[in-house]
């Protein structure tokens, strides 16, 4: 209660504040079409910290952050780096000032290779120059880092964490002062984590800066020194990591709401008969192996089958599979006692499957299209004649049910906010999975309130509907909190089985990495 | 490099009324135009010269109404694939897949005896040609991802070729030195209604496309499968959907519609093909691509477009350049505006904001 | 027998070191991300203007090279900058300059052709496909430029620059690539050999001009470049097998007994088979398309 009320600027340096911060915002101010991104920030970050910025999906720290390194540019106010005014126009830009950013989904390109994908932000390296004579380079610095690559693979073989790290190596050799991590390890089980961790303090120790972006206050208490915290565009107040309390950084995180937000794990389901049964199956990823090796997996109605797994796993490909978007190479999977292996999507469409994709604006709805032609477009909901009466009654029903905010059933989704785009997608299927929901990160570009409320809507359909869940999810807490088993899966197999009340979070993460 | 001048493009919150942009564009592609031919002609062809003929082509209704009409079928036979984002440059071909089937009924098949089985035959027949010939490019860009482009293009000349080949040796008009078909027989002429150059038919075939095609985009799953396959055809794929079978389904109906206006050309204005079917093709194929764009593919807006491009092909080709042929100029009217309509419609989404900083 | 083979070399070298030159700088272009259809039209466009500036400058052939050349590197430059600057289609960008370039194509052509009519004796190009030992500095040209290319694209950091603005575009520009000036580095660079390879079309092969000559061929040189998975060396290999097509057009017409329509069509068939053939194959996965080829280019907002 407090905290929300209090705009007081709690500051704290560590440093003697007398020395230049090597970054600091005055009255920054980003809008785009009907929102404030950000009102008027001003932050000081000082050289050797590590200053984590903290604030739930939507509250402005990745515009911040891009502001930060050229993607934007501020509508006013003002970045001053070791105490001149600049002006950040380009990634390269931030590049000469020495900032470097590495974010939640790696830039390098998949089809260059390592060597080419750094050598492409050094400037003084020759346009016709061979590009292996930096080759040398890259593996001195890799080592200190902590990585053995061979610098002339191509992106796409390497795992996430070693996309990450090589994040990291190139960001070292363009000479980084300062490194944005913007979301950059929060999906790493902490075992990974704690790599990062390490070589963070390190870069700190000897006088780098590092400037963590997070929405889990773990990873920020867990190595920062300074924790800035951002609601709604504003900078709610800075703030030590050594002296202050976890619910204080709830309080200033969450505001009113922060009573809503809990980790808390949802009433279980009561699970009944089997309805979708995957039996060894084998399924090639994008670049011809094998993704999935052999999974055999139960889910039951009335119950959530959690997947946890760091990204590139399987998992992708596993629930594309069984939503019949990819090839069974081996394996058998059943549906509602019908075996699917050979259907198509269309089939489970016309028999109670929703579907929620990962990187649903891109695989679940068309943002040119409006909310009724989104819901039309689905087999579940139109035949080949459009009854637009039927569609109309639904779209206002979802409207009221789940406050989608929009002027109009008509009006095309991309003039809705990023949040409401997911609620007519999540609300759809969530209709349309009468029998089984299949879904990837259904809440991975929801605000916490939202995300939450969502997995409680999932939870007691499921509940209440004898409903079927099948959820893979990159975020722990997501899975932790809304499953009733916990399916682990690394390199393509299931590495664990566990009911959910009974699942250990170190354990499960263990076996993320292993 | 620093410039001292800098462009923001920002998404607007309200998207500008949708005809600024066509109107725009044909003022300012037209203008580009006069330049271009001012300057290329060494100041032979004057802004004045292409205005006046301008002002031809839309006041000789009578050489006006059957290019509209014309235009019009095409237009909106180009607009079903557009609208999928299936940009189906084989306009030119299967229309005359079409005139060519069309003509060997006429010519060939026996059925001029009875003027309205002929005539049906021959739109039939044009529309399985034109569809055929569609489908040829349909199917490498369903199943192969092969851009549909340059095969359609392609495609266009061979037509041309087949169409060639046969009007020189089997179709030929049995009479020395005539390298043209025999007009067809009367019968199977399209009857044309008094005081205009339009027929009967093609009146009829325009005012059915139209309906049937409004039908399909307001009501049916597939118009809206269409519509989503050029927005997010993966959304297409999480619901199911065929985005193969969407792809040839809405380049063949394309393909069909554009085979009637060959065949409808054939029945009421050419009565003939004549050879090189390159040098005497009305180029519909790709004025038609104009009329489509520029209605925004909006249907409502065809019509109007398909008289404003009609005006301006006929005036493209009433102006003569060192004695040559007016097709060029029509290529520089299409190129210009379709330029200009392509750069101008970011501004209907985005604001552009010019800064000029102050050092 | 190896006289005849030389013979058949030799008689193609032109029409193939246009291809070539063609194909390569389309593979360039799109390489960088741009999708291409403008290239029949300013490939159409280039026959006229070094057709032009030879009647001009009485044969000049060098003067008529750069000046295409120049040319072309302007238009394949407004390409890339309109598709870069602007989030705009590229296929009706290129369209439209498809239609530019035809158009184009006859005003500058056709002044010219009257003009060469009324001076006697004027004769245009430079012909080379004869047993003498030009061809063979053409052919060895042409794979020097291969491996040259070869090693521009995939060894040095412009290459890596340009594959990169073609596969990610707002990746490559967080890495620090300025997407802009590759984009319009590849198009200059790209068009200006599509440029010579009409110039070289005209003034080394057909040698005469009427409306509408070498329309077709750029989308032949499309194809080639396809077929071959924009891939240097491999382009060697196709753009001769349709030099070979096309040059040899009238002797496969006699030899077969066909007609003259369908000797005409073969080149097409043969393209868009060819484009067929690499897309069912593995080679499309060896040699994949860049994966933003064609895509609409947008950040939320931008600065010059």
């Amino acid at each position: 209660m407090v905290a929300s009320q209090a705009e007081s600027q709690k500051s704290f340096f560590s440093s003697p504040s007398t020395e230049t911060p090597i970054i600091k915002l005055e009255g920054i101010t980003k809008r785009f079409p009907g929102v404030i991104a950000l009102d008027n920030i001003n932050l000081e970050i000082h050289r050797g910290t590590v200053h984590a910025l903290l604030g739930e999906n939507g509250a402005g720290k990745s515009t911040l952050v891009k502001i930060l390194y050229g993607i934007y540019t501020p509508d006013r106010g003002r970045i001053y780096v070791d105490g001149r005014p600049v002006r950040i126009a380009s990634p390269m830009d931030a590049i000469r000032l020495g900032i470097v950013m590495v974010s939640q989904s790696p830039v390098i390109i998949d089809r260059l290779t390592v060597e080419e994908n750094i050598v492409l932000g050094l400037e003084k390296f020759n346009m016709f120059a061979p590009i292996r004579r930096i080759r040398e380079k890259i593996i001195e610095v890799s080592e200190t880092v902590g990585v053995k690559i061979d610098p002339s693979t191509e992106v796409w073989k390497l795992s996430y964490t070693q996309k990450q790290l090589v994040e990291i190596v190139r960001g070292l050799l363009l000479g980084a002062r300062v490194l944005l991590l913007d979301e950059a390890i929060t999906y790493l089980p902490l075992e990974e984590k704690k790599k990062f961790y390490k070589f963070i303090r390190k870069f700190a120790d000897e006088g780098g800066t590092v400037i963590l972006i997070t929405h889990k206050i773990p990873e920020a208490t867990d190595v920062a020194d300074l924790i800035t915290v951002l609601r709604r565009g504003k900078v709610v107040g800075t703030v030590p990591v050594e002296g202050t309390s976890i619910e204080e950084i709830r309080k200033m995180m969450f505001g009113e709401k922060s009573g809503e937000i809990t980790y808390e794990r949802l009433p279980p389901g009561n699970p009944g008969e089997v309805i979708l049964e995957i039996n060894d199956l084998w399924v090639r990823g994008d670049f011809g192996d094998y993704a999935v090796k052999g999974v055999s997996l139960k889910v039951r109605r009335g119950e959530v089958v959690g997947i946890a797994g760091v990204a590139g796993n399987g998992q992708k490909e596993l629930i594309q599979a069984v939503m019949r978007l990819r090839p069974v190479e081996k394996g058998k999977i059943v549906y509602d006692n019908v075996d699917i292996t050979n259907k198509t999507t269309y089939y489970l469409r016309l028999n109670g499957v929703g579907y929620i994709p990962d990187l649903p604006a891109k695989y679940g709805v068309s943002i040119e299209n409006n909310i009724l032609e989104n819901i039309a477009i689905i087999p579940t909901f139109s035949r080949e004649i459009i009854s637009w009466k039927r569609i109309k009654s639904l779209a206002y029903k979802l409207i009221r049910e789940f406050e989608i905010k929009t002027p109009s059933p008509e009006t095309p989704v991309k003039f809705l906010s990023g949040g409401n785009i997911m609620k007519v997608l999540v609300s759809r299927e969530l209709t349309a999975a009468t029998k089984l929901l299949v879904a990837y990160n259904p809440t991975r570009a929801l605000d916490e309130a939202t995300a939450i409320r969502v997995r409680k809507i999932i939870k007691s359909k499921v509940i209440n509907e004898n409903v079927a869940a099948l959820i893979a999810s990159e975020d722990l807490d997501e899975i932790f909190q809304i499953s009733d088993t916990i399916v682990v899966m690394n390199s393509g197999k299931i590495v664990g089985v566990f009911p959910a009340d009974k699942a250990k979070r170190e354990e499960v993460e263990h076996l993320m990495v292993m | 490099m620093e410039f001292p001048i800098s462009m923001i493009i920002v998404r607007r919150v309200k998207p500008l009324p949708y005809w600024i942009v066509p109107v725009l564009a044909l003022v300012v592609g037209l203008l580009i135009s006069m330049i271009i031919l001012y300057a290329m002609s060494g100041g032979v062809i004057t802004p004045y010269d292409v205005l006046v003929s301008i002002y031809y082509g839309f006041t000789n209704v009578g050489l006006l109404a059957k290019t509209f009409a014309l235009l019009i079928i095409v237009g909106i036979g180009l607009l079903v694939s557009f609208k999928g984002a299936i940009w189906n440059i084989g306009g030119e071909g299967q229309f005359y897949m079409g005139v060519m089937l069309a003509a060997w009924v006429a010519l060939f098949s026996g059925f001029a005896f009875n003027g309205f089985i002929a005539k049906t035959t021959m739109i039939l027949m044009a529309v399985l040609a034109g569809g055929f010939w569609a489908l040829l490019a349909a199917l490498p860009r369903a199943y192969l991802n092969i851009d549909e482009v340059p095969v359609t293009l392609m495609m266009n000349y061979i037509a041309y070729y087949i169409v060639d080949y046969i009007t020189k040796s089997e179709w030929r008009e049995k009479q020395y030195g005539f390298r043209k078909t025999p007009r067809i027989p009367e019968t199977t002429m399209f009857q044309v209604i008094d005081g205009t150059t339009l027929t009967l038919e093609l009146l009829i075939l325009m005012i059915v496309i139209f309906v049937a095609v409004w039908l399909l985009f307001k009501y049916t799953s597939l118009g809206l499968r269409i519509k989503v396959l050029s927005s997010n055809p993966n959304l297409l794929r999480s619901s199911g959907i065929s985005v193969q079978l969407t792809v040839v389904t809405a380049l063949l109906l394309s393909g069909m519609i554009i085979g009637i206006a060959g065949a409808a050309y054939l029945g009421s204005v050419s009565h003939n093909i004549n050879y090189p079917v390159e040098e005497y093709t009305p180029g519909y194929g790709y004025t038609g691509i104009l009329v489509a764009w520029l209605s925004m593919l909006e249907l409502i807006a065809v019509p109007i477009a398909a008289y404003i491009i009609g005006a301006l092909h006929t005036a493209g080709i009433s102006i003569q350049i060192m004695g040559a042929g007016g097709a060029a100029v029509v290529n520089i009217f299409i190129g210009s505006i379709l330029l200009t309509y392509a750069v101008l419609i970011t501004i209907s989404e985005y604001k552009i904001k010019i800064i000029i900083k102050k050092r | 027998m190896i006289d005849a083979f030389i013979s058949l070399l030799a008689g193609m070298s032109s029409v193939f070191l246009a291809y070539y030159l063609a194909a390569l700088g389309h593979a360039i272009v799109e390489k960088s991300g741009v999708l291409n259809l403008a290239i029949d039209g300013i490939f159409a466009l280039s026959v006229a203007v070094a057709y032009a500036e030879a009647v001009y400058t009485n044969n000049n052939i060098l003067a008529s090279l750069l000046l295409t050349a120049i040319v072309a590197a302007l238009f394949g430059m407004l390409l890339a900058f309109l598709v870069t600057k602007f989030p705009i289609s590229h296929g009706a960008t290129g369209l439209s300059m498809m239609f530019l370039g035809y158009g184009l194509a006859s005003l500058v052509g056709l002044p010219a052709r009257n003009l060469q009519g009324s001076i006697r004796g004027l004769e245009i190009g430079y012909t080379i496909d004869v047993y003498n030992p030009v061809w063979i500095a053409v052919y060895v040209a042409i794979v020097l430029i291969g491996l040259g290319a070869l090693f521009l694209i995939n060894k040095t950091k412009i290459g890596a620059a340009i594959r990169a603005a073609g596969e990610d575009p707002a990746a490559a520009e967080a890495l620090g690539v300025n997407v802009l000036m590759v984009r319009l580095f590849a198009g200059a660079l790209g068009f200006a050999l599509i440029g010579l390879g009409g110039a070289i079309f005209e003034l080394a092969y057909v040698q005469v001009w009427s409306e509408g000559t070498g329309m077709g061929h750029g989308w032949l040189a499309f194809a080639i470049s396809l077929s071959a998975g924009r891939h240097p060396l491999l382009l060697i290999l196709s753009s001769s097998v349709f030099a070979g097509l096309v040059k040899y057009m009238t002797t496969i017409q006699a030899m077969y007994n066909i007609s003259t329509e369908l000797a005409k069509m073969l080149p097409f068939i043969a393209a868009i088979l060819a484009m067929v053939i690499f897309m069912a194959t593995p080679l499309r996965r060896r040699l994949a398309p860049p994966k933003s080829l064609g895509k609409i280019y947008f950040r939320e907002e931008r600065t010059v």
